[in-house]
Protein backbone atom coordinates (compact mmCIF):
# COMPACT_ATOMS: atom_id res chain seq x y z
CA UNK A 1 0.00 0.00 0.00
CA UNK A 2 1.43 3.23 -0.90
CA UNK A 3 1.02 6.38 1.30
CA UNK A 4 -2.46 8.18 0.39
CA UNK A 5 -3.75 11.52 1.56
CA UNK A 6 -6.52 10.38 3.28
CA UNK A 7 -10.02 11.82 3.30
CA UNK A 8 -11.96 13.20 6.09
CA UNK A 9 -15.34 13.50 4.76
CA UNK A 10 -16.80 11.05 7.48
CA UNK A 11 -19.38 11.69 10.54
CA UNK A 12 -20.78 9.37 13.08
CA UNK A 13 -24.45 10.80 14.75
CA UNK A 14 -24.58 9.04 18.14
CA UNK A 15 -28.18 10.44 18.95
CA UNK A 16 -31.05 8.30 20.53
CA UNK A 17 -34.03 10.34 18.79
CA UNK A 18 -34.20 9.22 14.79
CA UNK A 19 -35.91 12.59 13.51
CA UNK A 20 -32.21 14.32 14.51
CA UNK A 21 -30.52 11.78 12.38
CA UNK A 22 -32.57 12.57 9.55
CA UNK A 23 -32.14 16.12 10.24
CA UNK A 24 -28.61 16.25 10.41
CA UNK A 25 -28.37 13.64 7.67
CA UNK A 26 -30.28 16.37 5.69
CA UNK A 27 -28.08 18.85 6.71
CA UNK A 28 -24.77 17.27 5.82
CA UNK A 29 -25.50 15.22 2.80
CA UNK A 30 -25.30 18.46 0.64
CA UNK A 31 -21.84 19.51 1.97
CA UNK A 32 -20.60 15.98 0.39
CA UNK A 33 -19.99 14.13 3.40
CA UNK A 34 -21.33 10.46 5.08
CA UNK A 35 -23.25 10.24 7.60
CA UNK A 36 -23.63 7.04 9.47
CA UNK A 37 -26.03 7.03 12.58
CA UNK A 38 -25.98 5.16 16.26
CA UNK A 39 -28.66 5.43 18.79
CA UNK A 40 -26.93 4.34 22.41
CA UNK A 41 -23.48 5.30 23.21
CA UNK A 42 -22.57 1.51 23.76
CA UNK A 43 -22.81 0.97 20.38
CA UNK A 44 -21.63 4.48 19.30
CA UNK A 45 -18.05 3.38 20.67
CA UNK A 46 -17.76 0.21 19.37
CA UNK A 47 -18.80 1.80 15.53
CA UNK A 48 -16.18 4.62 16.26
CA UNK A 49 -13.62 1.83 16.47
CA UNK A 50 -14.18 0.16 14.08
CA UNK A 51 -15.34 2.50 11.09
CA UNK A 52 -12.67 5.09 12.44
CA UNK A 53 -14.92 8.53 11.39
CA UNK A 54 -12.98 11.67 10.92
CA UNK A 55 -15.39 13.86 12.86
CA UNK A 56 -18.30 12.37 16.33
CA UNK A 57 -21.75 14.41 17.00
CA UNK A 58 -22.53 13.25 20.23
CA UNK A 59 -25.86 14.19 22.23
CA UNK A 60 -25.03 14.45 26.02
CA UNK A 61 -28.63 12.77 26.94
CA UNK A 62 -28.45 8.89 25.53
CA UNK A 63 -30.49 6.57 26.70
CA UNK A 64 -27.92 3.96 28.30
CA UNK A 65 -24.61 5.79 29.19
CA UNK A 66 -24.76 9.74 29.00
CA UNK A 67 -22.57 11.51 26.29
CA UNK A 68 -20.15 12.41 28.80
CA UNK A 69 -19.18 8.87 29.82
CA UNK A 70 -19.57 8.06 26.05
CA UNK A 71 -16.90 10.79 25.12
CA UNK A 72 -14.51 9.99 27.98
CA UNK A 73 -14.48 6.34 26.99
CA UNK A 74 -13.49 7.65 23.55
CA UNK A 75 -10.73 9.71 24.72
CA UNK A 76 -9.40 6.96 26.34
CA UNK A 77 -9.18 4.49 23.81
CA UNK A 78 -6.39 4.65 21.56
CA UNK A 79 -8.25 4.09 18.09
CA UNK A 80 -10.76 7.08 18.71
CA UNK A 81 -8.46 9.45 20.80
CA UNK A 82 -8.02 12.01 18.34
CA UNK A 83 -11.33 12.10 16.38
CA UNK A 84 -13.33 14.87 17.21
CA UNK A 85 -16.08 15.11 19.23
CA UNK A 86 -18.61 18.24 18.80
CA UNK A 87 -21.37 17.93 21.35
CA UNK A 88 -24.88 17.93 20.61
CA UNK A 89 -26.81 19.69 23.64
CA UNK A 90 -30.25 20.26 24.48
CA UNK A 91 -29.31 22.16 27.29
CA UNK A 92 -27.75 25.94 27.26
CA UNK A 93 -26.57 25.60 30.42
CA UNK A 94 -22.54 27.01 30.56
CA UNK A 95 -21.98 24.09 33.14
CA UNK A 96 -22.64 21.33 30.85
CA UNK A 97 -20.77 22.94 28.23
CA UNK A 98 -17.63 23.75 30.02
CA UNK A 99 -17.95 19.59 30.95
CA UNK A 100 -18.27 18.44 27.49
CA UNK A 101 -15.01 20.80 26.86
CA UNK A 102 -12.88 19.95 29.36
CA UNK A 103 -13.64 16.22 28.60
CA UNK A 104 -11.76 16.53 25.05
CA UNK A 105 -14.88 17.32 22.88
CA UNK A 106 -13.65 20.19 20.30
CA UNK A 107 -17.12 22.28 20.34
CA UNK A 108 -20.58 21.96 21.06
CA UNK A 109 -23.95 22.77 19.19
CA UNK A 110 -26.93 23.24 21.20
CA UNK A 111 -30.48 21.99 19.71
CA UNK A 112 -32.28 23.00 17.77
CA UNK A 113 -29.71 24.03 16.10
CA UNK A 114 -29.37 26.60 13.33
CA UNK A 115 -28.46 24.38 10.40
CA UNK A 116 -26.05 27.47 9.15
CA UNK A 117 -24.00 27.11 12.52
CA UNK A 118 -24.29 23.33 12.35
CA UNK A 119 -22.44 23.02 9.20
CA UNK A 120 -20.03 25.84 10.23
CA UNK A 121 -18.94 24.03 13.10
CA UNK A 122 -18.58 20.45 11.38
CA UNK A 123 -16.48 22.43 8.29
CA UNK A 124 -14.37 23.86 10.89
CA UNK A 125 -14.00 20.43 13.06
CA UNK A 126 -12.90 18.73 9.99
CA UNK A 127 -10.98 21.41 8.53
CA UNK A 128 -8.88 21.06 11.69
CA UNK A 129 -8.90 17.10 11.78
CA UNK A 130 -7.76 17.44 8.50
CA UNK A 131 -4.44 19.48 9.10
CA UNK A 132 -3.98 16.83 12.17
CA UNK A 133 -4.11 13.67 9.58
CA UNK A 134 -2.41 15.84 6.92
CA UNK A 135 0.74 15.95 9.83
CA UNK A 136 0.38 12.87 10.99
CA UNK A 137 0.81 11.48 7.52
CA UNK A 138 4.03 13.61 6.56
CA UNK A 139 6.00 12.38 10.17
CA UNK A 140 5.23 8.89 8.84
CA UNK A 141 6.50 9.83 5.19
CA UNK A 142 10.48 8.90 4.40
CA UNK A 143 11.59 12.61 2.72
CA UNK A 144 14.10 10.34 0.30
CA UNK A 145 12.01 7.57 -0.94
CA UNK A 146 8.39 8.58 -0.13
CA UNK A 147 7.72 5.23 1.65
CA UNK A 148 6.04 4.46 4.62
CA UNK A 149 9.07 5.71 7.41
CA UNK A 150 9.81 3.06 10.70
CA UNK A 151 7.48 4.90 13.17
CA UNK A 152 4.70 4.09 10.73
CA UNK A 153 5.89 0.67 10.46
CA UNK A 154 6.11 0.11 14.16
CA UNK A 155 3.00 1.72 14.73
CA UNK A 156 1.41 -1.08 12.26
CA UNK A 157 3.53 -3.97 13.38
CA UNK A 158 1.52 -3.16 16.71
CA UNK A 159 -2.23 -3.19 15.65
CA UNK A 160 -1.34 -6.08 12.99
CA UNK A 161 0.05 -7.94 15.75
CA UNK A 162 -3.19 -7.19 17.76
CA UNK A 163 -5.25 -8.63 15.15
CA UNK A 164 -2.99 -11.75 14.77
CA UNK A 165 -3.61 -12.98 18.12
CA UNK A 166 -7.11 -12.07 18.14
CA UNK A 167 -7.92 -13.81 15.30
CA UNK A 168 -5.19 -16.57 14.88
CA UNK A 169 -4.23 -15.53 12.27
CA UNK A 170 -0.74 -15.14 10.38
CA UNK A 171 1.46 -11.77 10.15
CA UNK A 172 4.83 -11.65 8.58
CA UNK A 173 7.91 -9.18 8.11
CA UNK A 174 10.38 -9.14 5.04
CA UNK A 175 13.46 -7.22 6.07
CA UNK A 176 16.00 -6.27 3.36
CA UNK A 177 19.45 -4.66 3.37
CA UNK A 178 20.82 -3.37 -0.07
CA UNK A 179 24.12 -5.39 -0.04
CA UNK A 180 27.56 -3.46 -0.17
CA UNK A 181 25.89 -0.19 0.05
CA UNK A 182 29.32 1.25 1.47
CA UNK A 183 30.98 -0.07 -1.56
CA UNK A 184 28.30 1.69 -3.63
CA UNK A 185 28.44 5.06 -1.94
CA UNK A 186 31.81 5.28 -1.88
CA UNK A 187 32.49 4.22 -4.93
CA UNK A 188 29.56 6.26 -6.93
CA UNK A 189 28.61 9.04 -4.91
CA UNK A 190 26.42 9.79 -2.03
CA UNK A 191 23.80 11.39 -5.10
CA UNK A 192 24.20 7.85 -6.21
CA UNK A 193 23.46 6.12 -3.29
CA UNK A 194 20.58 8.43 -3.28
CA UNK A 195 19.36 7.02 -6.79
CA UNK A 196 19.85 3.39 -5.74
CA UNK A 197 17.61 4.13 -2.17
CA UNK A 198 14.81 5.88 -4.83
CA UNK A 199 14.96 3.17 -7.00
CA UNK A 200 14.47 0.23 -5.02
CA UNK A 201 12.08 2.42 -2.86
CA UNK A 202 9.99 2.73 -6.84
CA UNK A 203 10.41 -1.41 -7.30
CA UNK A 204 9.27 -2.82 -4.22
CA UNK A 205 5.53 -1.21 -3.63
CA UNK A 206 5.30 -2.62 -7.92
CA UNK A 207 6.55 -6.09 -6.68
CA UNK A 208 4.93 -6.15 -3.38
CA UNK A 209 1.16 -7.36 -3.21
CA UNK A 210 -1.43 -4.05 -2.82
CA UNK A 211 -2.03 -4.73 0.81
CA UNK A 212 1.81 -4.93 1.74
CA UNK A 213 3.12 -2.43 3.82
CA UNK A 214 6.47 -1.52 2.18
CA UNK A 215 8.27 0.92 4.63
CA UNK A 216 12.00 2.46 4.63
CA UNK A 217 13.43 0.81 8.05
CA UNK A 218 16.56 3.01 8.06
CA UNK A 219 19.79 3.37 6.12
CA UNK A 220 19.73 1.17 3.42
CA UNK A 221 17.00 -1.23 5.05
CA UNK A 222 13.59 -1.80 4.04
CA UNK A 223 10.57 -3.41 5.71
CA UNK A 224 7.69 -4.79 4.45
CA UNK A 225 4.61 -6.21 7.12
CA UNK A 226 2.29 -8.56 5.41
CA UNK A 227 -1.14 -8.78 7.36
CA UNK A 228 -2.55 -11.54 6.57
CA UNK A 229 0.43 -13.83 5.09
CA UNK A 230 2.17 -17.02 5.75
CA UNK A 231 5.73 -17.49 6.00
CA UNK A 232 5.72 -19.68 2.52
CA UNK A 233 3.74 -16.75 0.71
CA UNK A 234 5.63 -14.54 2.04
CA UNK A 235 9.02 -15.88 1.37
CA UNK A 236 7.78 -15.81 -2.11
CA UNK A 237 7.00 -12.22 -2.42
CA UNK A 238 10.85 -11.71 -1.00
CA UNK A 239 12.01 -13.84 -3.53
CA UNK A 240 9.72 -11.80 -6.16
CA UNK A 241 11.43 -8.39 -4.68
CA UNK A 242 15.01 -9.79 -4.72
CA UNK A 243 14.88 -11.00 -8.37
CA UNK A 244 13.28 -7.76 -9.09
CA UNK A 245 15.81 -5.83 -7.54
CA UNK A 246 18.77 -8.14 -9.26
CA UNK A 247 16.88 -7.51 -12.47
CA UNK A 248 16.74 -3.52 -12.40
CA UNK A 249 20.60 -1.62 -13.28
CA UNK A 250 21.30 1.56 -12.44
CA UNK A 251 23.69 3.76 -14.53
CA UNK A 252 26.36 5.66 -12.86
CA UNK A 253 28.96 7.87 -14.77
CA UNK A 254 28.04 5.95 -18.43
CA UNK A 255 28.66 2.77 -16.25
CA UNK A 256 26.25 -0.10 -15.24
CA UNK A 257 25.82 -1.12 -11.59
CA UNK A 258 24.09 -3.66 -10.46
CA UNK A 259 22.67 -3.43 -6.96
CA UNK A 260 21.32 -6.63 -4.92
CA UNK A 261 19.39 -7.17 -1.73
CA UNK A 262 20.03 -9.46 1.39
CA UNK A 263 16.92 -10.79 2.28
CA UNK A 264 14.97 -12.37 6.20
CA UNK A 265 11.56 -13.28 6.58
CA UNK A 266 9.77 -13.88 9.29
CA UNK A 267 6.20 -15.14 10.31
CA UNK A 268 3.92 -15.15 13.64
CA UNK A 269 2.77 -18.38 13.03
CA UNK A 270 6.23 -19.78 12.72
CA UNK A 271 8.29 -18.02 15.54
CA UNK A 272 9.01 -19.88 19.11
CA UNK A 273 9.33 -17.11 21.19
CA UNK A 274 6.39 -14.78 22.72
CA UNK A 275 4.76 -12.70 20.06
CA UNK A 276 5.83 -9.17 20.10
CA UNK A 277 7.21 -6.42 17.57
CA UNK A 278 10.42 -6.92 18.76
CA UNK A 279 10.56 -10.66 18.06
CA UNK A 280 9.19 -10.48 15.35
CA UNK A 281 11.62 -8.02 13.73
CA UNK A 282 14.57 -9.76 15.55
CA UNK A 283 13.56 -13.14 14.13
CA UNK A 284 13.36 -11.26 10.27
CA UNK A 285 16.70 -9.34 11.26
CA UNK A 286 18.57 -12.92 11.97
CA UNK A 287 17.21 -14.28 8.39
CA UNK A 288 18.95 -11.08 6.65
CA UNK A 289 21.89 -11.36 8.62
CA UNK A 290 22.12 -15.60 7.89
CA UNK A 291 21.44 -14.14 3.98
CA UNK A 292 24.78 -11.86 4.32
CA UNK A 293 27.09 -14.76 5.80
CA UNK A 294 25.66 -17.17 2.99
CA UNK A 295 26.99 -14.43 0.52
CA UNK A 296 24.30 -12.07 0.28
CA UNK A 297 21.70 -11.61 -2.75
CA UNK A 298 19.53 -14.41 -1.21
CA UNK A 299 16.82 -14.93 1.48
CA UNK A 300 16.37 -16.53 4.64
CA UNK A 301 13.39 -17.74 6.77
CA UNK A 302 13.06 -18.08 10.56
CA UNK A 303 10.94 -21.20 11.13
CA UNK A 304 10.59 -23.22 14.77
CA UNK A 305 13.67 -24.99 14.15
CA UNK A 306 15.41 -21.93 13.05
CA UNK A 307 16.75 -20.25 10.35
CA UNK A 308 16.80 -22.21 6.45
CA UNK A 309 17.67 -20.76 3.45
CA UNK A 310 14.48 -20.22 1.03
CA UNK A 311 15.71 -23.16 -1.06
CA UNK A 312 15.69 -25.97 1.42
CA UNK A 313 12.33 -24.53 2.83
CA UNK A 314 10.76 -24.72 -0.91
CA UNK A 315 12.25 -28.06 -0.77
CA UNK A 316 11.29 -29.10 3.09
CA UNK A 317 7.76 -28.24 1.60
CA UNK A 318 7.74 -30.54 -1.09
CA UNK A 319 8.69 -33.40 1.08
CA UNK A 320 12.46 -33.65 -0.35
CA UNK A 321 15.16 -33.43 2.24
CA UNK A 322 17.01 -30.14 1.67
CA UNK A 323 20.15 -30.08 -0.67
CA UNK A 324 21.98 -27.07 0.23
CA UNK B 1 -55.04 28.11 16.33
CA UNK B 2 -53.56 29.57 12.95
CA UNK B 3 -52.22 27.06 11.21
CA UNK B 4 -48.08 26.54 11.37
CA UNK B 5 -46.05 25.60 8.51
CA UNK B 6 -42.26 24.92 8.40
CA UNK B 7 -39.52 27.49 7.52
CA UNK B 8 -38.29 24.92 5.35
CA UNK B 9 -40.66 23.15 3.65
CA UNK B 10 -39.64 24.84 0.66
CA UNK B 11 -36.03 24.03 1.67
CA UNK B 12 -34.75 21.30 -1.22
CA UNK B 13 -32.44 19.45 0.97
CA UNK B 14 -35.05 19.36 3.81
CA UNK B 15 -38.55 19.33 2.08
CA UNK B 16 -38.60 15.63 2.12
CA UNK B 17 -37.95 14.80 5.45
CA UNK B 18 -39.99 17.89 6.71
CA UNK B 19 -43.59 16.44 5.46
CA UNK B 20 -42.26 12.92 7.30
CA UNK B 21 -41.62 14.49 10.49
CA UNK B 22 -44.88 17.07 10.21
CA UNK B 23 -47.03 13.95 9.53
CA UNK B 24 -45.76 12.01 12.80
CA UNK B 25 -47.22 15.19 14.54
CA UNK B 26 -50.99 14.06 15.39
CA UNK B 27 -49.71 10.57 16.43
CA UNK B 28 -47.20 12.44 19.03
CA UNK B 29 -49.54 14.46 20.43
CA UNK B 30 -51.63 11.34 21.37
CA UNK B 31 -48.81 9.77 22.54
CA UNK B 32 -48.15 12.51 24.91
CA UNK B 33 -52.08 12.66 26.11
CA UNK B 34 -52.00 8.74 26.80
CA UNK B 35 -48.28 9.03 28.47
CA UNK B 36 -50.21 11.96 30.61
CA UNK B 37 -53.30 9.51 31.10
CA UNK B 38 -50.80 7.30 32.29
CA UNK B 39 -49.29 9.35 35.15
CA UNK B 40 -45.75 8.37 33.22
CA UNK B 41 -43.95 11.34 34.19
CA UNK B 42 -40.35 10.12 33.38
CA UNK B 43 -41.69 9.36 29.40
CA UNK B 44 -43.45 12.48 29.14
CA UNK B 45 -40.10 14.44 29.94
CA UNK B 46 -38.44 12.29 27.38
CA UNK B 47 -40.89 13.04 24.85
CA UNK B 48 -41.26 16.73 25.46
CA UNK B 49 -37.13 16.81 25.57
CA UNK B 50 -37.07 14.88 21.90
CA UNK B 51 -39.55 17.55 20.38
CA UNK B 52 -37.43 20.71 21.84
CA UNK B 53 -34.53 19.19 20.67
CA UNK B 54 -35.69 18.15 16.85
CA UNK B 55 -39.00 20.98 16.60
CA UNK B 56 -36.89 24.04 15.88
CA UNK B 57 -34.50 21.62 13.40
CA UNK B 58 -36.98 21.08 11.16
CA UNK B 59 -38.62 24.61 10.83
CA UNK B 60 -41.23 24.78 13.62
CA UNK B 61 -39.46 27.19 16.61
CA UNK B 62 -42.94 26.86 18.38
CA UNK B 63 -42.54 23.40 18.84
CA UNK B 64 -39.37 23.71 20.91
CA UNK B 65 -40.65 27.04 22.58
CA UNK B 66 -43.62 25.11 24.39
CA UNK B 67 -41.82 21.25 24.66
CA UNK B 68 -39.01 23.52 26.65
CA UNK B 69 -41.95 24.77 29.07
CA UNK B 70 -43.11 21.50 29.49
CA UNK B 71 -39.66 19.58 29.83
CA UNK B 72 -38.67 22.17 32.27
CA UNK B 73 -41.66 22.17 34.54
CA UNK B 74 -41.22 18.41 34.97
CA UNK B 75 -38.03 18.67 35.78
CA UNK B 76 -38.54 21.48 38.33
CA UNK B 77 -40.93 18.70 40.07
CA UNK B 78 -44.44 20.65 38.85
CA UNK B 79 -47.34 18.20 38.34
CA UNK B 80 -51.15 18.62 38.55
CA UNK B 81 -52.78 21.00 36.35
CA UNK B 82 -49.69 23.02 35.14
CA UNK B 83 -48.51 20.01 33.08
CA UNK B 84 -51.83 19.33 31.97
CA UNK B 85 -52.04 22.63 30.74
CA UNK B 86 -48.67 22.77 29.26
CA UNK B 87 -48.99 19.17 27.89
CA UNK B 88 -52.54 20.59 26.01
CA UNK B 89 -50.85 23.44 24.65
CA UNK B 90 -47.94 21.22 23.47
CA UNK B 91 -50.92 18.56 21.89
CA UNK B 92 -52.65 22.34 20.34
CA UNK B 93 -49.28 23.28 18.20
CA UNK B 94 -48.29 19.34 17.30
CA UNK B 95 -51.63 19.34 15.92
CA UNK B 96 -51.65 22.76 14.24
CA UNK B 97 -49.14 21.87 12.04
CA UNK B 98 -49.83 21.54 8.28
CA UNK B 99 -48.17 18.71 6.75
CA UNK B 100 -48.83 19.23 3.22
CA UNK B 101 -47.53 22.02 1.06
CA UNK B 102 -51.63 22.22 -0.15
CA UNK B 103 -54.10 24.27 2.14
Amino acid sequence: MNPEIPNTNRVLVIDDSEPIHKLIEARLRPEGLEVSSEFDGERGVERAIAEQPDLILLDIDLPDVDGFEVCRQLKDHPDTRDIPVIFLTGTTSTDSKVKGLDLGAVDYVTKPFDQVELRARVRAALRTKRLQDLLEHQSFLDGLTGLWNRAYLDQRIESELNIARRYGRPVSLILLDIDHFKRINDGHGHLFGDIVLQGTAECLPVYARRSDIVTRYGGEEFAILLADTSLRAAAYVAERLRTAIEGRNFEAHGETVVVTASFGVACTLNLSSELTRETILNAADQALYASKDAGRNCTHVMTENGIISVASFNGRSGGRPSED
Amino acid sequence: MEPIRSQYEDDPDMMEIVLEFAAELPERANEIERVLAAGDFDQLKTLAHQLKGAGGGYGFPRITEVAGELEHSLKDGVRGDPIKGHCAALCAVLRAVVAGKGD
